[in-house]
């Protein structure tokens, strides 16, 4: 494999709080291939966030990063200056957001709007439009010419995002992150939206890294996944790997949980029993030992490392698991 | 049994430039004590709208509504007025809803306040509430912004039931929740549910949870409803097209799930443009000439199956 476009490496932030140090995010890798499309997967307050405004530097005042590194195509995106890593937002990595009505600008049309975003190109007026009808046609927007004129309350929801999507690929970024792209729309939007990804995806060659807490979405699209929990990454590998055989206590739960996968109709769903740990005054040994079923003495005084290659996985019972499965 | 809430041709409609638009279009439903009754369609369809008329918060435009066998009538400004007590309503934003500078016990005990219930000492329902949503007393004294999504949800609902209501209107009851949370709060809808005898109306756009909690359920497309129907028979055996696609686009987490999806083209159209006809014909995979000139009237299909289309499915 060619060297990866996004490495993290050993990633780890904290935010100041009045009760201390919250660690939001401890210990992170990642690794996004050429051309592949990771999902990260995971409940809220696990650090999903955290993590995509570390990657863009767009992290809150109270953020520090506390250790790692976030290596883009070799540069190292937290050494780069704010005008070094102006200049790669929205052209080498760019980003769609949950919610297209609130990432569009309500008062600007979106001609003008998609223009603005080829700021960096010294083409005439007209080539812009013209680039941004073809790029409109290109995510499947009836009329692209006449679209150019109107304003984002003129668009249904499923347009509009595939608008903030066109916009995301004009400059053929090298990186997509989309965050939760399709919670805002209903389910036959959303397949579209997906499918146009994907294809969107092989044109264009670039990478995308695919924040969902929907694990149908994931599984529709995504070739691996990472699973987070707490700020820490506790599962990683092929999406069918994780999927079918789940290592991770948390990611078994998860996936238990899920009604999509419930068959039988039910009044009594599943719940993952207990709450997150406080991140600030961090539980010694392992995060999850609280809310899982399996824990042992050890689990509670050493926190387990990722292991497994390939399929990797942060737990000290996965030699346990693995001779008691069949 | 008489319904507990009956819909009769229901309509909504705003003035904008140049016109009006039915947001609503013409909804009739039933629903039943202890029953859930779920609404699905997309962001737009008018899911919202309706639960907010229905409450009386916004004006409406035509049709009837009876509530436990009485018509409601209309204000000044032409909304319903339900009684309150019986009707509530759990809002979509579950952070958002609650006062940031009251308390949970404040806002939990300010329905009594308001309905001035006399006999209730509202410091002591509001902790009585509060255990019935699991939530220990040490919630009382946080404020909204010291709350989980999940925490904020219990309360808003400690709060729709604090009176007792009869009909529980819940708009997108799980949206934002993580799927563990989820079925926290599904649950405990269920299991108030059973204890009270409680109608529901759950708003939502989420496929999967609608075939776990609801007894009946509603399509809505550009404000009507197209199907409407015992939700496992419709899950089962849709007769809508756009009912089978949006049940075959449901995207499963299973990765050797084959799809079955059926494309449908185009974007829904603009309120403001209905399209002749059969108004769903512009992204219909099985459109017919009949389709683009007579709207389909509706079709009743054994007991409360209900739908709006020429050539409905079979299978």
């Amino acid at each position: 494999m060619t060297a990866p476009v996004l490495d993290i490496r050993g990633l780890s932030i904290s935010y100041g709080t009045e009760a201390g140090a919250l660690k939001a995010l401890r210990d992170v890798d990642l690794e996004v291939g050429e051309g592949s499309i990771i999902g990260i997967v995971g409940e809220s307050g696990c650090g999903k966030s955290t993590l995509i405004s570390a990657i863009i530097r767009l992290l809150a005042p109270n953020a520090q990063i506390v250790q790692g590194a976030v290596n883009f195509k070799g540069r190292d995106l937290l050494g780069l200056s704010s005008e070094q890593m102006r200049a790669l937002r929205g052209d080498e990595i760019s980003m769609v957001f949950q919610d297209p009505m609130t990432s569009l600008n309500p008062t600007l049309t979106i001609g003008r709007q998609m223009s603005d975003v080829q700021h960096r190109s010294t083409v005439s007026r007209s080539e812009k439009n013209a680039c941004s009808v073809m790029m409109l046609e290109r995510v499947g927007i009836p009329d692209p010419e006449a679209q150019l004129k109107r304003y984002p309350h003129h668009l249904s929801g499923g347009m509009r995002q595939r608008v903030a999507i066109a916009m995301a690929l004009m400059a053929e970024p090298s990186l997509l992150i989309a965050d939760e792209p399709t919670t805002a729309l209903d389910a036959t939007l959303e397949v579209q939206i997906i499918h146009r990804l994907k294809e969107l995806q092989r044109e264009f060659g670039c990478s995308i890294l695919f924040i969902s807490h929907h694990l149908g979405v994931i599984a529709e699209l995504c070739e691996e996944v990472i699973v987070m929990y707490a700020g820490e990454v506790v599962e990683s590998g092929p999406l069918r790997e994780v999927f079918i055989d789940p290592k991770h206590p948390y990611t078994r739960k998860l996936l238990e949980c899920d009604p999509a996968r419930i068959a039988e109709p039910t009044r009594e769903l599943p719940v993952i029993e207990g709450s997150l740990p406080n991140l600030v005054n961090l539980p010694d040994g392992c995060i999850f030992k609280d809310r899982c079923s399996k824990a042992e003495a050890r689990c509670g005084i050493e926190p387990p490392k990722m292991s497994g290659d390939g399929h990797r996985a942060a737990c000290h019972l996965l030699d346990h698991f693995q001779e008691t499965s069949p | 049994m008489s319904a507990l809430l009956s819909v009769n041709d229901l309509r909504v409609r705003y003035p904008v430039r140049g016109g009006f638009v039915d947001v609503v279009h013409g909804v009739s439903l039933d629903i039943k004590r202890g029953e859930t009754t779920a609404i699905v369609g997309e962001s737009g369809s008018g899911k919202t709208t309706l639960a907010m008329a229905l409450c009386g918060l916004a004006p409406v435009y035509g049709g009837e509504v009876r509530f436990e066998g009485e018509l409601l009538q209309r204000d000044r400004k032409n909304r319903l007025n339900p009684d309150r007590k019986r009707v509530a309503l759990m809002f979509q934003d579950p952070v958002g809803s609650l006062n940031p500078r009251m308390t949970v016990r404040k806002a939990l005990a300010e329905p009594f306040r308001i309905h001035k219930v006399e006999s209730a000492d509202p410091d002591r329902e509001a902790l009585g509430l509060l255990d019935k949503v699991g939530l220990g007393e040490d919630f009382a004294d946080r404020y909204p912004h010291q709350l989980s999504g999940g925490q904020a949800r219990r309360v808003g609902v400690a709060r729709a039931l604090a009176l007792r209501p009869h009909l529980l209107i819940a708009d997108e009851p799980t949206a934002g929740l993580d799927v563990s949370v989820q079925g926290e709060v599904l649950n405990l809808l269920s299991q108030l549910q059973q204890e009270m005898g409680l109608g529901i109306l759950v708003i939502t756009h989420n496929l999967n949870i609608v075939r776990h909690v609801a007894d009946r359920m509603a399509i809505m497309y550009l404000g009507r409803f197209i199907e409407q129907g015992d939700s496992q028979q419709i899950f089962s055996q849709p007769r809508h097209p756009y009912t089978a696609a949006l049940l075959a686009a449901n995207p499963s987490p299973d990765p050797d799930a084959q799809p079955g999806e059926i494309e449908l083209k185009g974007d829904v159209p603009s309120l403001l443009q209905r399209p002749p006809g059969c108004e769903f014909h512009t992204r219909c995979p099985g459109v017919r000439e009949k389709c683009r000139g007579l709207f389909p009237e509706v079709s009743i299909d054994g007991e409360h199956r209900q739908y709006h289309c020429f050539y409905p499915l079979d299978n």
